[in-house]
């Protein structure tokens, strides 16, 4: 499986946001949970995703917790979400 | 994971911990006199731009964010104290550290440390450098252990810094004052 240009983007951005020193784009497997198992990110990490999506893509998340939970779920459902919503 | 939330300091505080507490359960009193105020600073000055905070930055931006975070990495959940006392930290530190002794607890962990005032304030406050020390004190004498004596000591003197702790627990000098807190310490042999 081939990753995407915008999965790179993504895999970068979630590096660079948080702070993740030991890890490198290929060590994110975009289909592996992103939170708690996988990645291993906690919900800290979840808001400050959040702010780097707005910043970036200009997406604002709802605050309804189920679609964010799906959005947020591995790099494939993130990058699927920027596809969908991005402004810039 | 949670590791790269702290800066050199913070790491090398849990570290110190991890090895005083291998089983990281004890009561932590971590006392700073200025934290991280780099952090804090700098989040004032993007609110002031109107810039969306950072909630990593912020939830750091406490004065318990330290041993918050190793509460956390280590699973310890006794009780954690900050403390910050405006120069009398270290005679702060032992006052809460005899009051948890006399209350039963057998061994606790003491942090002190601090950092340099970021420069918007330097000219206010002593200067500081980065250091952190830890200790492990109990009621009871143990293999190696030393026993703390405090006295009265008149006022007037430098404020103590982490620094000052180490040079003294590694023997440059006999006794530590904290001389806004009129409190001065010696080590002595439990050997008798």
């Amino acid at each position: 499986m081939t990753t995407t240009a915008l999965e790179h983007e993504l895999k970068q951005m979630i590096i660079e946001t948080l702070e993740l020193e030991d890890v490198t784009p290929d060590d994110i497997d975009p289909e592996e949970p992103l939170f708690v198992e996988g990645l291993g990110l906690d919900s800290i990490d979840a808001l400050e995703l959040g702010l780097a999506l707005q910043k970036r893509y200009g997406i604002t998340l709802e605050s309804e917790a189920e679609s964010s939970r799906q959005h947020f779920a591995n790099l494939k459902s993130l990058a699927a979400l920027v596809e969908s919503r991005r402004q810039k | 994971m949670l590791r790269r939330r702290l800066n050199l300091l913070g790491r090398a505080i849990c570290d110190m911990l991890a090895t005083l507490d291998p089983e990281a359960d004890r009561i932590v009193l971590h006392a700073s006199r200025h934290g991280d105020g780099e952090r804090t600073l700098e989040m004032l000055y993007g609110l002031n731009e109107g810039e969306p905070l950072s909630p990593a930055r912020f939830g750091l931006s406490v004065h318990n964010a330290t041993a918050g975070v190793y509460s956390i990495a280590s699973g310890n959940r006794r009780s954690q104290q900050a403390i910050a006392a405006s120069g009398g930290e270290w005679a702060a530190l032992i006052a809460e550290a005899s009051g948890y002794l006399a209350d039963g607890q057998p061994s606790l962990l003491l942090v002190f440390s601090d950092q340099p005032v970021p420069q918007r304030f330097a000219a206010y406050a002593p200067a500081s450098l980065s250091a952190a020390v830890a200790l492990r004190v109990g009621s009871q004498p143990t293999e190696g252990a030393r026993r703390l004596v405090e006295a009265a000591t008149p006022a007037g003197g430098t404020t103590l810094q982490p620094l000052d702790v180490i040079d003294w627990l590694m023997g440059s000098h006999q006794r530590i004052a904290c001389p806004i807190s009129r409190r001065g310490w010696q080590l002595e042999s439990l050997r008798s």
